[in-house]
């Protein structure tokens, strides 16, 4: 991917607004908004919302704000899209209802285990070639293993991206032979750990 | 803010040089913006990274490995509850550092040599580890490991007879692996200690066997 | 280059240094703080490295560097200008290292 790290060299960004002893916040309000948005997010809203709600600021007053500013409108959009305060209440800064409690979010809602799999069971590797993240090494693909024990479940990482679907799954260490691999007999085997849809079994 | 200078290249500064610094290296100052970014914005502090810095410098490391193996070899019950689920065992020796979930020990037997890689990048048990060592995350051995097992092994001095098993282990997923050597003949009622001692961090990831009393003594 | 006297003080584990550099050391330590105050989770972290040590003719800790900088831009934590400005800030002298 093309780095953001290139950066040496780059043209357009005019003369550097250097300020002197520059200040962590320039207000004190800018730090009770940092405060507010660690307090919120994740219990009222996920940080895919937060950025959503960024990215939904009118052009014209996306450019005008500055970025605590824009931080202090994306929390007010989400806390009235939540029902947890009015617009009038923003108005007004009074509370008129009281808001209801947040949802239950736990920290991590892992499933119990159930296992498609039991250690012994023959397994093929999908042949898959996704175009993003996946945890399936190339050189087992299309092979045939063994299970060797299971854990978990985990989050899937193919679909698990910027909190996107969370899939638990089974993770598999599956065993396949040097000779399976590579074609070559070297009393040689091979682990490696594999999410439950990335195996079918071997029929 | 100091004052700006003009600077006139041609000048030998040899004799000002606390005035004139070097200006860091590109990743020096990537490292720095990113620091200095998130400090400011009160995301994190400088202390914290400190802490972090200087755990896996000074306290962190394979000393807490060699612990557990020493613990391992002279207590079988203990052997037996770390191989069935190593991250309480490894918490009830109390040495410090982060958790060691998703930790798996594996064990090397007379028939079994095992040996730890990360293919898709550096996965590494940091917990009785610390940090990798910069050939385990070569791209030589992290595409050799898997391929030709006994071939690095053996460059790195390990020779096993055909009739030892290989068994790789690709750290793929969020499990992490830590291998448990066997214990070296002639250690007979040693000390946890003097046992530990003979533990390498090359010994628990595989590419090499503790050392034996004879060796050790020269 | 680090003196001798220097570099036999450095940490070393198993003969080697930890962080070669200390801005390894920082970038190391910053992608496990963020990640322990809930920034991402580490499969988060995981991926992008993934994709820079891609290239190989990257030295590792730049990758990691590269990693944590794609998710904390991704994630609105940082922004693109503001660091591409202060990098130039590191770079030029306009700024104090030492913080």
């Amino acid at each position: 991917m093309n780095g953001v790290h290139d950066m040496g060299g780059m043209h357009g960004f005019g003369p550097v607004p250097i300020e002197a002893d520059e200040p962590a916040f320039h207000a004190s309000w800018e730090g009770r908004v940092l405060a507010m948005q660690l307090r919120t997010r994740g219990k009222w809203y996920h940080l895919d919302e937060f950025r959503n709600a960024i990215e939904r600021i009118p052009a014209a007053r996306y450019l005008d704000a500055g970025y605590y500013e824009r931080w202090l409108i994306a929390i007010e959009t989400l806390m009235v899209d939540k029902g947890v305060v009015s617009p009038g209440e923003l108005a007004t800064g009074h509370v008129m209802t009281p808001a209801a409690a947040p949802p239950q979010r736990p920290p991590d809602d892992r499933p119990p285990l159930r296992p498609r799999f039991d250690p012994g069971d023959r397994v093929v590797a999908r042949n898959l070639h996704p175009e993003s993240h996946t945890r399936m090494p190339r050189y087992v693909r299309g092979r045939r293993g063994v299970v060797r024990s299971v854990s978990g479940p985990y989050l899937l990482p193919d679909t698990n991206v910027h909190g996107g679907s969370r899939d638990w799954e089974p993770v598999y260490a599956v065993e396949f032979s040097a000779l399976e691999l590579w074609g070559q007999n070297a009393n040689t085997v091979i682990c490696v750990d594999l999410w439950e849809s990335y195996l079918e079994a071997d029929v | 803010m100091s004052d700006r200078h003009t600077h006139d290249h041609d000048h030998d500064h040899d004799h000002d040089h606390g005035h004139h610094p070097e200006p860091p290296s590109d990743a020096e100052a990537r490292a720095l913006a990113l620091e200095s970014l998130l400090r400011e914005k009160g995301l994190i502090s400088g202390e914290e990274i400190d802490r972090i810095v200087s755990a896996y410098e000074h306290d962190i490391g394979p000393m807490i490995g060699a612990r557990v193996v020493a613990r391992a070899w002279t207590d079988p019950e203990y052997r037996r509850r770390l191989l069935a689920d190593a991250a309480p065992a490894v918490a009830e020796l109390a040495l410090g550092g982060p958790s060691a979930t998703n930790l798996t020990v594996i064990a090397n037997t007379p028939e079994v040599h095992n040996l730890v890689v990360c293919t898709l990048c550096s996965c590494y048990p940091w917990a009785v580890l610390g940090l990798p060592p910069s050939w385990y995350k070569s791209p030589a051995y992290r595409s050799r490991a898997v391929r030709e097992p006994r071939a690095v092994l053996h460059e790195f001095g390990l020779e096993l007879p055909d009739s030892v098993r290989v068994n790789v282990w690709d750290s793929s997923s969020d499990l992490r692996y830590m291998v448990l050597p066997e214990r070296p003949v002639g250690t007979e009622g040693w000390s946890e200690d003097e046992l530990a001692a003979l533990v390498t961090r090359d010994c628990m990831i595989g590419v090499a066997r503790p050392q034996t009393p004879a060796a050790a003594r020269s | 280059m680090i003196d001798r006297a220097v570099a036999d003080s450095l940490p070393r584990k198993n003969g080697e240094l930890v962080f070669e550099a200390p801005w390894e050391g920082r970038a190391f330590g910053m992608a496990v703080v963020m990640h322990d105050r809930g920034a991402y989770r580490w499969g988060d972290f995981r991926d992008r490295l993934v994709e820079h040590i891609s290239d190989a003719s990257v030295p590792y800790y730049e990758s990691w560097l590269g990693a944590l900088e794609s998710l904390l831009l991704g994630h609105g934590l940082i922004e693109q200008g503001e660091l591409k400005t202060r990098f130039q800030d590191f770079k030029q002298l306009r700024r104090d290292p030492v913080f």
